[in-house]
C-alpha cells in the first residue's frame, strides 16, 4: 500500500531543492469526501497532498493547461513541472509526448501505482445507498466513513469498470515510482462492458444511443476534461474559433459550421462520433469523460470501441511508447481490407 | 440536368424512394474511373453525387458524418488500389480510418450496408458502374436514412 | 386553499388533472429528471440533475423561419411555441425560487414572448424539503428556505402518510379543485405537524454563504484580487455549473440554414455559457475574459453582486448542483466565503 507521506515527501523534496517549479497533485476538496486537483508551488504546501480512492481525475489535463498558458505568456521555463500520475495518467502523458505537445524534460512524473486496487465509482457506491464522508484505501478493500460508522467494502465491488479492466495499473513512464507494480492483475476482462453491450442487436443498440444522444445538453464537459482534446479550435464546434486581429473577414465568414449549437440528436451524434474517432488510438480509458457527464451518457463505450479496434485489428496500444507514430498516421500491410470492394 | 438525373428526380417527385448516395472519389483514380464509365456510355443508376477529393486518405470522418447528417442514404469512399496511390501512402491511411468509421457507425446501430469503400482505378469504368449499381440495389430495401439525418423543419 | 391529501391518493389527483401534461421526477439511466408520468408518481427524489428551467427556457428555441424569395425581401414567419399546459410535480423550493429569478429576466419589465408562451403554461407543484436533500444545499443562507413557496403554484409538505397541500395562486387553486373529494380539510393536528415539520426543516444544519448582505460590496472590492485565479486553478471551463443552474440564462442566437437554394432557415436561440472560452471573444480577437479566474469571477459576481444590484435579490438559490456536479471540485460556497473573508 502506498503511504501518502511518500507522495508528500517526494513533492516537498522536489520543490525544496528547486528541481521542479510546481507539483500537480490531489488534495482534499470541500465537496464531501472527494479529492480535487491542486497545483502547489512551495514545499510547505506538500502536506496538502492526498492519495485516496477519489483521486480519479486525470491530472495530465493540467499539463496541457500549463503548456497553453506558457505559450500564451511566451515563456519557456527551464524547470520541469511535476505531476502525480496513475497508470492511465502516465499513458496520457506518453500520448501527449508522442504528439510533441511537450518534451520529456518538461515534465517530472511522480508515478503512483494503483497496485491491486483502483478508483471509486461513486455511482456504484450510491447504488448501495451509502453516503460517505471519507474514503480510504486499505489493501484489497476500500474503507468509508459514514454516519453509521466505518464501512469496509472489497474494492472490486465499487471500483470503476475502467479500473477493473485496466491492464496498466502501474505507470511505465516515470521519474519516481511509488508502490508495487501489479501489472497482470486482471481483475476483469478488458472491454468487458463493451462486449456485453455489443451482444445486443443493431436495433436495440440504436434505440439505446438514440436515448443517450437525445439527452446530451452539449455542455462539452467531456471534451473539456479530456487531456487529448487540446485543440484550440475544435473542428466539430462553432463556439471555439480562435480569432486574432489578423483573421480576415473571409475566414470568419467562410468557416465551415459542421454542427449547429442546437443540442438536438443529429448534432449531438455528429459531435460524439467525431470526438470518438479523433480519439482513436489516443484515448487511455481514464473514464473522466463519462464521469463528468452530468446526464450519464456512457461515453466510455464509444471510446472503448475505438480502442478495441486499435488493439485487435491494428495491434495498437495508446500511450505504450513515445516513439510509436499515431494510430491513424501509420499503417500495416496486414491492416484489414476485406470490407473494401 | 442529365437525362438520367431527371429520371431520379421524377421518381422522387412521384413519391418513389430513390436512395441518394454521396460518393467521395479520389481525383487520380476513382474520379477518373467514373469519367471513363461516362465516356464509355455505360448505363448505370445516377443516384450518386460525386465529390472529388485529392486522395481517399484525405477524406475526414467529418465529411462522412456530415453527408449522413444532410440526409445521404449511403456514403461511398473510393480510392486507388493498394500500392497505386498517387501520394504513395494515402490509401493505406484511408483503409485504417474508414475501418474505424465503419466500426463506430455499426456499433451505434446504423445499418452497415449504408457505408462502403471501394478501390476503383482510372481504367475501371465498368467496375465503378457496378459498384454504384450494387450500392443502389442494396440501399433500396433499407429505405431512407433517418437515424443521423438532421431535422430540417 | 389548504387541504390534506393521503399519499395513496396522489395518483388519483394526477389522473383527475385532464388537460395538463403531468411531469414528475423519474430515474432514467441513473439520473433523476422530470418525465411525463407513466403509472405511479414517485416523490422520493432528492433533486433532479437538471432544474425545470428547460420547460420555459429550452436549450433550443426557434424564433422565426426565413425564406428568400427571388426579387423580394426575405419572408419571415414567427414561430411562437405552441406550449402544452403542464404541471410539474416535486419541484424543490430552490427551483421554485429559481423560476422567480428567471421570470425577473424574461417576464418582468421586458417580456420575452417565447419564454412567456411557455412559462404561462407551466404550473409548479412544489414539494418542501423536510431536510436538506444533499450535502451541498445552502438555500437558507441565500435568502431561501427548504419550505419556501416562492415561485410555486402549489406547495406540498410531506407529513408521513399524507401531504399538506397549499395553493399559492389561482392556477394552484384550480389544480387542487380538480382533485375534488380526494382532498380533505386539515385538522388542528395536521397544522401543528406542518408547523413542526417546517420548523425542523429550517433548523437543520446546512452549508452557508457567510453574511450575504455584505457579499456584493466585498465582491466589488475584490474585482482585481489574485484570489480568483487561485480559486479557479482546477477549473476546466466545462460549463456544467452554468447549464445545470436554475437561474443561469445566457444565450446565443444563430441562423440554422435548412436549404441553400432558395435560402431557407430558422433563427434559433440556444443556451450559451460564460465559462466557455469564446463567450466574450470579440471579432477583433480580443477576449476580455480569457482567463478561467475572470470567468469564475464573472459567474460568482453575476449570482451575488450584479443580479442583486439589478433585481434586489441574489440570483443563487442554494440548490448546490454546481458544487455536486463540478468535475473538479470548484465550490461556489467556498469561493464566495474565501473572497469575502479576504476582502476584510
Amino acid at each position: 500500500m502506498i503511504a501518502v507521506q511518500d507522495i508528500r515527501d517526494t513533492a516537498r523534496d522536489l520543490l525544496a531543492k528547486n528541481e521542479v517549479r510546481a507539483v500537480i497533485g490531489y488534495r482534499r476538496g470541500t465537496n464531501g469526501m472527494f479529492a480535487e486537483p491542486v497545483v502547489i508551488t512551495a514545499a510547505e504546501q506538500a502536506d496538502q497532498l492526498v492519495w485516496d480512492p477519489t483521486c480519479f481525475h486525470n491530472l495530465s489535463l493540467y499539463l496541457v493547461e500549463d503548456r497553453k498558458f506558457l505559450k500564451h505568456v511566451k515563456q519557456n521555463p527551464d524547470l520541469p513541472i511535476a505531476i502525480v500520475a496513475k497508470g492511465c495518467d502516465a499513458r496520457a502523458i506518453v500520448v501527449l509526448m508522442q504528439e510533441h505537445y511537450f518534451e520529456r524534460k518538461n515534465v517530472y512524473v511522480i508515478g503512483v501505482s494503483c497496485e491491486g486496487t483502483g478508483m471509486l465509482d461513486e455511482r456504484k457506491l450510491a447504488s448501495r445507498g451509502i453516503q460517505a464522508s471519507d474514503a480510504a484505501f486499505d489493501g484489497d478493500d476500500l474503507v468509508f466513513a459514514t454516519a453509521q460508522g466505518e464501512q469496509r467494502i472489497p474494492a472490486r465491488e465499487v471500483m470503476a469498470d475502467r479500473c477493473l479492466e485496466c491492464r496498466t495499473p502501474c505507470p511505465k513512464e516515470y521519474d519516481a515510482l511509488l508502490g508495487e507494480d501489479k501489472t497482470g492483475r486482471e481483475l476483469a476482462e478488458p472491454f468487458a462492458a463493451l462486449k456485453r453491450f455489443e451482444e445486443q442487436d443493431a436495433v436495440e443498440r440504436w434505440k439505446f444511443w438514440e436515448r443517450q444522444f437525445d439527452r446530451c445538453i452539449r455542455c462539452f464537459a467531456c471534451r473539456s476534461v479530456c487531456p487529448m482534446c487540446y485543440c484550440d479550435e475544435c473542428v466539430v464546434d462553432s463556439i471555439s474559433f480562435p480569432v486574432n486581429a489578423q483573421t480576415s473577414a473571409e475566414e470568419k465568414a467562410n468557416r465551415v459550421r459542421w454542427i449547429e449549437r442546437s443540442a438536438v440528436r443529429s448534432e449531438n451524434i455528429t459531435y460524439h462520433m467525431t470526438r470518438a474517432i479523433h480519439l482513436a488510438g489516443r484515448c487511455v480509458d481514464c473514464n473522466e469523460c463519462e464521469r463528468v457527464c452530468p446526464v450519464n451518457i456512457p461515453l466510455r463505450l464509444l471510446n472503448n470501441k475505438m480502442e478495441r479496434e486499435a488493439r485487435e485489428q491494428f495491434g495498437y496500444e495508446p500511450g505504450a511508447s513515445v516513439s510509436v507514430p499515431a494510430l491513424v498516421a501509420s499503417f500495416l500491410d496486414s491492416d484489414p481490407g476485406k470490407f473494401i470492394r | 440536368m442529365s437525362h438520367a438525373q431527371a429520371e431520379v428526380t421524377q421518381a422522387e417527385a412521384s413519391g418513389e424512394y430513390e436512395p441518394r448516395i454521396v460518393a467521395f472519389l479520389c481525383k487520380w483514380c476513382s474520379s477518373a474511373g467514373s469519367d471513363l464509365a461516362g465516356v464509355s456510355r455505360i448505363q448505370y443508376p445516377s443516384n450518386a453525387t460525386p465529390i472529388t477529393v485529392p486522395c481517399s486518405g484525405s477524406v475526414s470522418p467529418m465529411y462522412i458524418l456530415s453527408a449522413f447528417k444532410k440526409g445521404a442514404d449511403g456514403v461511398l469512399v473510393s480510392g486507388c488500389h493498394i500500392g497505386d496511390c498517387h501520394y504513395i501512402e494515402g490509401n493505406y491511411l484511408a483503409r485504417r480510418k474508414i475501418h474505424l468509421v465503419k466500426e463506430l457507425l455499426g456499433m451505434v446501430g446504423v445499418e452497415p450496408d449504408r457505408f462502403r469503400m471501394s478501390w476503383v482505378s482510372a481504367a475501371e469504368g465498368a467496375k465503378y458502374s457496378q459498384v454504384i449499381k450494387d450500392f443502389v440495389n442494396d440501399l433500396r430495401p433499407l429505405g431512407p436514412q433517418e437515424k443521423l439525418k438532421a431535422d430540417r423543419s | 386553499m389548504e387541504k390534506i391529501l393521503g399519499k395513496t391518493q396522489i395518483d388519483g389527483w394526477i389522473a383527475a388533472l385532464s388537460g395538463y401534461e403531468i411531469l414528475a421526477p423519474a430515474v432514467e439511466d441513473g439520473i433523476w429528471a422530470y418525465k411525463p408520468v407513466n403509472g405511479e408518481v414517485r416523490l422520493d427524489h432528492g433533486n433532479t440533475t437538471q432544474p425545470p428551467k428547460g420547460l420555459s427556457f429550452p436549450q433550443r428555441e426557434v424564433f422565426f423561419s426565413f425564406e428568400q424569395i427571388k426579387g423580394e425581401p426575405p419572408r419571415l414567419t414567427q414561430k411562437l411555441p405552441d406550449a402544452p399546459r403542464r404541471a410539474v410535480f416535486g419541484v424543490r423550493p430552490c427551483d421554485g425560487c429559481g423560476a422567480v429569478r428567471m421570470d425577473k429576466v424574461f417576464n418582468d419589465h421586458v417580456v420575452d414572448n417565447y419564454y412567456q408562451a411557455r412559462r404561462s403554461n407551466v404550473a409548479y407543484v412544489g414539494l418542501a424539503c423536510n431536510k436538506p436533500q444533499g450535502s451541498n444545499c445552502f438555500c437558507l443562507s441565500v435568502g431561501g428556505s427548504p419550505v419556501s413557496s416562492e415561485g410555486m403554484d402549489v406547495l406540498m409538505t410531506d407529513l408521513g402518510d399524507r401531504y399538506f397541500v397549499a395553493a399559492l395562486t389561482e392556477t394552484g387553486k384550480a389544480l387542487m379543485a380538480a382533485g375534488g373529494k380526494l382532498f380533505s380539510e386539515p385538522a388542528a393536528a395536521d397544522r401543528k405537524l406542518l408547523e413542526q415539520t417546517h420548523a425542523e426543516a429550517v433548523a437543520h444544519p446546512q452549508r452557508a454563504v457567510n453574511n450575504l448582505d455584505t457579499v456584493p460590496a466585498k465582491l466589488k472590492a475584490s474585482f482585481n484580487s489574485p484570489l480568483w485565479e487561485e480559486l479557479a486553478r482546477a477549473c476546466i471551463g466545462c460549463g456544467v455549473c452554468t447549464f445545470l443552474c436554475p437561474t443561469c440564462h445566457c444565450f446565443d442566437i444563430n441562423d440554422e440554414n435548412t436549404s441553400a437554394s432558395p435560402l431557407k432557415g430558422n433563427r434559433v436561440r440556444t443556451w450559451d455559457n460564460c465559462q466557455f472560452p469564446d463567450f466574450t471573444m470579440h471579432t477583433s480577437g480580443h477576449n476580455p475574459r480569457e482567463s478561467l479566474g475572470s470567468r469564475l469571477r464573472q459567474r460568482v459576481s453575476h449570482k451575488f453582486r450584479y443580479f442583486p444590484e439589478n433585481f434586489g435579490m441574489p440570483q443563487c438559490t442554494g440548490c448546490g448542483r454546481c458544487i455536486t456536479e463540478c468535475s473538479v471540485g470548484i465550490d461556489i460556497v467556498t469561493v464566495v466565503n474565501k473572497v469575502t473573508e479576504h476582502a476584510g
